[in-house]
């Protein structure tokens, strides 16, 4: 294949994979695993990456790819299962003085998003992402109310986790 | 604040704690193999049908001679042909619904392509499962109601195996036999199906009630 279209492939997604990094670390609970998942998007994005004609942004077309192999494509491996689960994401800014509370609280929410199921788990990434009602609803392919009173639905359940 | 908008706020800056891969880390990668599921759907859907498809040359040659004595080939050249274009038709669509999926689909899009892909050759698998009930039946029927011909016939192709036997136990114990082996072989390819498709496909399966379920 063209080697001009692998070089430009790999350099959009060097400057934009922290969008793949933060759905690996969602959905996987080891290192091992989020190398693979990792891995597998690459492919599917390489994979898709003819039919990108530019039209949308680079980011935005990647999220349905990268979003599409963690839910459906990519087959779990027996990998390192049972290893010990990430150390939490450290949500410490080291220059800031920081209240070790909402530290807490920050890591338990994180807790609560990761233990969501896979499709509920999509639309709250997609809304960390600050992407609009539109945008979801484009990405997971069900009607923009629908994606709105979903997510209202999963904001009430993960209160209710963390404020018992 | 919210915790959830709390967790917002601090979702962008917080990136730099991602891991962050070079140009020549990532490029190898694009070389690499696939391992997704529409791989392993594709592998073995290949292998079933290819199965069945083997399994119509395993019949042995005594059985079609048996079959030809007792005047059934044309009936058999018939159901085959039928059956081969069923057969074709199959094929096809599995191949034309494996060639829709698209990784760039909407999720639900692509969870209910990589389904109907599934269901074309579960289909397969139950469209042989039911041939294979019927032709059972309908040719033990026939020979049920032409057994002195088909004693008569197996006498003369076997000569050491049936000479001792009378027709009345060779009736009961070549019919029990028939229908046990039967049972026993299409159990056995239900089971096996079973645990393909369950293993590989439950997650999907999962997933997609639950996104259908956003729809009510």
């Amino acid at each position: 294949m063209d080697q001009n279209l692998k070089h430009s492939f790999v350099k959009q997604l060097e400057e934009h994979q922290n969008v793949v990094h933060k759905i690996c670390r969602l959905y996987t609970r080891n290192q091992d695993a989020h190398n693979d998942l990792f891995q597998e998007i690459t492919i599917q994005l390489w994979k898709a990456y003819p039919k990108f004609r530019g039209d949308a942004k680079f980011s935005t077309w990647m999220y349905r790819v990268a979003l599409n192999t963690a839910i459906t494509l990519y087959r779990k491996s027996k990998k390192g299962v049972a290893t010990q689960e990430f150390e939490g994401v450290s949500f410490k800014i080291a220059s800031e003085k920081y209240d070790d509370t909402i530290e807490e609280q920050l890591k338990l929410m994180y807790a609560a998003v990761k233990d969501l199921n896979d499709i509920d788990k999509a639309l709250v990434f997609l809304y960390l992402e600050d992407k609009s009602y539109r945008e979801i609803s484009e990405t997971m392919g069900i009607s923009e109310v629908n994606a709105r009173v979903k997510m209202n639905r999963i904001k009430e359940k993960l209160r209710k986790i963390l404020n018992p | 604040m919210d915790q959830l908008e709390l967790l917002k706020k601090q979702w962008q800056a917080r990136e730099q704690e991602l891991p962050k891969l070079s140009f020549d880390d990532i490029y190898p990668m694009i070389l690499k193999k696939s391992s997704s599921v529409v791989k392993w759907i594709l592998i073995a859907s290949v292998i079933e049908i290819a199965i069945w498809i083997g399994l119509n040359f395993l019949i042995p040659e005594s059985s079609k001679t048996i079959n030809q004595g007792m005047g059934l080939s044309r009936a058999f050249t018939l159901v085959n042909v039928i059956h081969y274009t069923i057969f074709a038709g199959f094929i096809y669509l599995f191949y034309r619904n494996y060639q829709a999926i698209n990784s760039t689909d909407t999720l639900k899009e692509l969870m209910r392509k990589i389904l109907k892909t599934r269901r074309t050759v579960r289909y397969f698998v139950y469209y042989n499962i039911g041939t294979s009930v019927l032709t059972l039946f309908a040719v033990n029927i026939y020979y049920y109601f032409n057994k002195e011909q088909l004693y008569g016939l197996l006498k003369a192709t076997f000569p050491e195996g049936y000479a001792e036997v009378d027709l009345a136990s060779f009736t009961s114990v070549f019919f029990i036999s028939q229908i046990i082996v039967g049972i026993l072989f299409i159990g056995f390819i239900a089971l096996i199906y079973y645990l393909v498709y369950g293993l590989m496909l439950r997650r999907l399966k999962r997933n997609y009630v639950e996104l259908k379920k956003m729809e009510v």
